[in-house]
C-alpha cells in the first residue's frame, strides 16, 4: 500500500517554483531519507504532506486523502521539526498529557521513560528549553505518538552527538517493535544512512533519485590514481566529480553501470577504488560545477 | 522464550560495540559486511548446521541498521545456499554451509588477495622469486615450517 | 503498520476545547485583573448630587458597573483577536486538528470565556456596592437586586461579550489575511464615527448600536445577538479554512 502518492506536484511561493513537477510514492512501513540541498524544497514538501500548506498544482494523497484539512491524515501523522510549538502556559508534563489525549496510539510509558532518560523536568516549560533539549523533547513526542506516518524534519538540530546516537537507536528500536512509515530529512546524511531503507533525493524541487539505499551506494564509485591511467580508465563513463590531487594524481567519481562492474577492471588497470561517502555523492549529483568549490578559485 | 533470550544478547552485543565491526568507509556495502560476518560465525562454529541464525530484526538491533538492509544480507546467503528459510521460523544454516564458505573464501577472497599481492609486487618491481620467498617467510612465522 | 485510526470532528473539537481551556488560562487571569482594575475605578462613583435644607443635607453618590462592563467587553474583543494569531493557530497543529475543528473549538472557548466574563461582570457590580457599604460606610440604596435580575444580567452580558468576541475573531482573521487591515479597519471605524458626527445623513453606527441595545423584547434581542454572532463567526471560519499554517 502506498502511504503517500504524489503526482506532478507544484508549489509556488510568490512566483518562485519551489516544487516543480514532483512525482513519487512512498510505501508503507519503510524508513525513507529525504535528502537535498538547502532550499531544494524538502521542508515545503513535508509541510504539504502534513497538511500545513496547500499545493499549487498537482495531486498529493496521504492515506488516499488530500492532506490539507483532513482530520484522518492529521490523526495518523505527526510532523516533528524544531518549530513545533506548544502553548507557553503548559508545562512539559502537561504537553505529554495533551498529546496522549489527541493521539490514539500514544504510549505514555515510552514517553515517560524517554522523558526521564533525557532528564526533563515535568514542571519545566517548552519555551525555556535550549535548542538541543527542544529537539529532544519534540523527538519524544514524535516517537511516543506512534503515528502510522511519522515525519522528522531536521530532528537533530542542536543535539550533541551522544543524544543524536540515542535518538537514532530509539527510533530504530521503536520502529522494529511498532513498524510505521517514517520520513527523515537530515543534513547528517552519513549518520542516518544506516537507518534508511530508501532515499528520496530532491533537487530544485524535482525528484532526482528515489532508490533503496543499497542501490544508491553502488550507484557510483571513486577512482584514484595516476592521472594518465585514470583518464584512460574513465573514458566513456559518466563523470560526476573530478579533482587533481598533487602533481600527477587524480580523484574521479564515476557512475557504475552495474554494481561492482568497475571494481574488478580498476584493479587490473592499476587504479585504486575508493568508496564514495553518500553525503559526497549527493553533493556531486546536485552541483553543476564538476570541480566543486575549487572551480571558483581556478585561475583560468 | 527463545526470542527473549536472543533479544537480551543483541542488546549486550550492541553495548560491547558490535557497531565497531561494521566499516562504513569500506567499498563493501553494509549488507555484504553483515553476510560476511555471519559466514565467519559459521566458520568458527558459533552456528552449527541446521541451527537458527539471527533474524533481520536482531541484526538490525545489534548493528543499529535498518532491518531491510540486514534482510538483504541474509538473502544474499540464502542465494548462495549458505542459509535456508523455514517459513515462519526464520533463517537456518544449511548442511553444506561451512563447505561453501570455505570454498568461496579460498576461490574468491583469497584468490583476490593473491592477485592484489602479485599486482603490488609487480608495481614494486619485485620478481617472482622474491615474492615466493616473502610468502614462505610469512608462512613459516604464522604456521610453522 | 500501526493500525490506521479514524477520528471525527466532534471528538477532535472536544479534545481541542479542553486543551484550549488549559492552554489559555492566562486569558482568565487577565479577566480577573482587568475587572479588579475596573472595580477600583468604579469606586470613585459616576456622579453625585446634593441637596440641602434647613436641618438636613443629603448627598447622593451614584455608582455604576458600566466601567466593569466596558472593560470586560474590551477584554473579550482582545482575547478573540489573540487566538487568531499565528502562534495560537500553530499550536493546534502540533496535535490533531484541521482548520474547522480549530475554529469550532475556539468558538466554544470564547463562549465559555464570555459566560465566565458575564458572571464575574455582574458579580463585580455587586461587589462595588458591597465595598461601598462595608468599607466606605455608605448607606446603599440599590437599584439592582433579586436573583432573576442577576441571571438576566448575566445572560445579557454573556451575549454582548459573545458578540464582541465574534467581532474580535473576525478582525483578527482579517488581519491574518493581510496586515493592511491593521490600518484599514481602525481608519474605517474612526472615520465612520467622524463622518456621522459631522454630517446630517442617516447615522449608521448609532443606528446599529440602537438596533441591539435598545431592543425591549428579550427573545428578539437574543435572536439578534445569536444570529449576528453566528454570521460573523461563519465569515471568519470560511476565511480561516483556507489559510496555510506555516509553522
Amino acid at each position: 500500500m502506498n502511504v503517500i502518492e504524489c503526482k506532478d506536484l507544484e508549489k509556488l511561493y510568490f512566483r518562485k517554483r519551489v516544487l516543480n513537477n514532483l512525482s513519487f510514492s512512498i510505501e508503507e512501513n519503510k524508513i525513507t531519507g529525504l535528502i537535498g540541498r538547502n532550499g531544494a524544497g524538502k521542508t515545503t514538501l513535508l509541510k504539504i504532506i502534513a497538511g500545513y500548506i496547500k499545493e499549487t498544482n498537482g495531486d498529493i494523497n496521504v492515506f488516499s486523502e488530500r492532506p490539507f484539512n483532513s482530520l484522518n491524515v492529521s490523526v495518523n501523522s505527526i510532523f516533528v521539526d524544531d518549530h513545533m510549538s506548544f502553548p507557553p502556559a503548559l508545562q512539559l508534563g502537561e504537553i505529554l498529557e495533551e498529546a496522549g489525549r489527541f493521539y490514539p496510539n500514544w504510549n505514555a510509558k515510552l514517553a515517560k521513560r524517554l522523558f526521564d532518560y533525557f532528564r526533563f523536568d515535568e514542571k519545566g516549560y517548552h519555551n525555556r528549553l535550549s535548542k538541543g533539549k527542544t529537539s529532544t523533547f519534540n523527538m519524544i513526542i514524535g516517537l511516543a505518538s506512534r503515528c502510522p506516518l511519522t515525519i522528522f524534519d531536521e530532528p537533530t538540530t542542536g543535539m550533541d552527538e551522544a543524544v543524536r546516537k540515542d535518538f537514532y537507536r530509539a527510533l530504530l528500536k521503536d520502529y522494529i517493535a511498532y513498524p510505521r512509515t517514517i520520513i527523515i530529512s537530515s543534513h547528517h546524511v552519513n549518520e542516518i544512512e544506516d537507518l534508511l531503507e530508501d532515499v528520496l533525493l530532491i533537487h530544485d524541487g524535482k525528484k532526482l533519485l528515489h532508490l533503496p539505499i543499497g542501490e544508491l551506494k553502488e550507484w557510483a564509485i571513486a577512482i584514484k590514481g595516476d592521472s594518465e591511467t585514470v583518464v584512460k580508465f574513465i573514458e566513456g563513463k559518466e563523470v560526476l566529480y573530478k579533482n587533481e590531487v598533487g602533481v600527477n594524481t587524480m580523484y574521479v567519481v564515476v557512475k557504475q553501470d552495474s554494481p561492482g562492474s568497475l571494481k574488478e577492471k580498476a584493479h587490473l588497470a592499476g587504479v585504486e577504488v575508493v568508496s564514495v561517502p553518500s553525503s559526497d555523492l549527493f553533493v556531486y549529483l546536485t552541483t553543476d560545477a564538476k570541480g566543486g568549490i575549487d572551480d571558483v578559485f581556478k585561475n583560468n | 522464550m527463545n526470542y527473549y533470550i536472543l533479544h537480551y544478547n543483541s542488546n549486550a552485543l550492541y553495548q560491547k560495540g558490535a557497531r565497531a565491526i561494521l566499516n562504513t568507509n569500506s567499498t563493501k556495502p553494509i549488507y555484504v559486511q553483515i553476510a560476511e560476518w555471519i559466514e565467519s560465525e559459521i566458520l568458527n562454529n558459533h552456528f552449527q548446521a541446521n541451527q537458527k541464525v539471527y533474524s533481520q530484526y536482531q541484526l538490525a538491533e545489534m548493528y543499529t541498521i535498518n532491518p531491510a538492509t540486514a534482510a538483504k544480507g541474509l538473502n544474499l546467503l540464502v542465494d548462495e545456499n549458505i542459509l535456508f528459510k523455514k517459513r515462519g521460523l526464520g533463517m537456518f544454516v544449511t548442511d553444506e554451509a561451512k563447505e561453501i564458505i570455505l570454498n568461496k573464501r579460498k576461490n574468491q577472497t583469497l584468490k583476490r588477495l593473491v592477485q592484489e599481492l602479485v599486482l603490488e609486487a609487480k608495481r614494486l618491481q619485485m620478481n617472482k622469486q622474491e615474492l615466493i620467498e616473502m610468502i614462505q617467510e610469512a608462512n613459516d612465522e604464522e604456521v610453522g615450517p | 503498520m500501526m493500525s490506521l485510526k479514524t477520528t471525527n470532528l466532534i471528538e477532535t473539537v472536544k479534545n481541542q476545547y479542553f486543551f484550549k481551556l488549559k492552554a489559555n488560562i492566562d486569558s482568565f487571569s487577565s479577566l480577573v485583573g482587568i475587572q479588579i482594575l475596573a472595580i477600583l475605578f468604579s469606586l470613585g462613583g459616576v456622579g453625585s448630587s446634593g441637596m440641602g435644607g434647613a436641618e438636613i443635607s443629603v448627598n447622593v453618590k451614584h455608582y455604576s458597573s458600566d466601567m466593569i462592563f466596558v472593560f470586560t467587553l474590551i477584554w473579550s474583543f482582545i482575547t478573540a483577536v489573540t487566538i487568531t494569531t499565528r502562534p495560537y493557530r500553530n499550536h493546534d497543529f502540533s496535535f490533531v486538528s484541521n482548520r474547522l475543528s480549530s475554529s469550532l473549538s475556539n468558538i466554544l472557548f470564547l463562549g465559555t470565556a464570555s459566560l465566565l466574563g458575564g458572571v464575574t461582570c455582574i458579580l463585580s457590580g455587586n461587589l462595588v456596592e458591597i465595598i461601598a457599604n462595608v468599607f466606605l460606610n455608605q448607606q446603599v440604596y440599590s437599584l439592582t437586586g433579586g436573583a432573576s435580575h442577576i441571571i438576566l444580567g448575566i445572560m445579557i452580558t454573556f451575549f454582548y461579550l459573545f458578540l464582541f468576541s465574534a467581532i474580535g475573531y473576525l478582525v483578527g482573521t482579517l488581519v491574518q489575511v493581510s496586515k493592511l487591515f491593521v490600518i484599514v479597519l481602525p481608519v474605517l471605524f474612526i472615520g465612520l464615527l467622524f463622518l456621522e458626527a459631522s454630517t446630517s445623513r442617516e447615522p449608521f453606527l448609532s443606528n446599529l448600536f440602537q438596533f441591539f441595545a435598545m431592543e425591549p423584547n428579550i427573545s428578539l434581542f437574543i435572536v439578534k445577538m445569536v444570529l449576528t454572532s453566528v454570521a460573523l463567526f461563519t465569515v471568519s471560519l470560511s476565511i480561516l479554512n483556507r489559510l496555510e499554517v506555516r509553522r
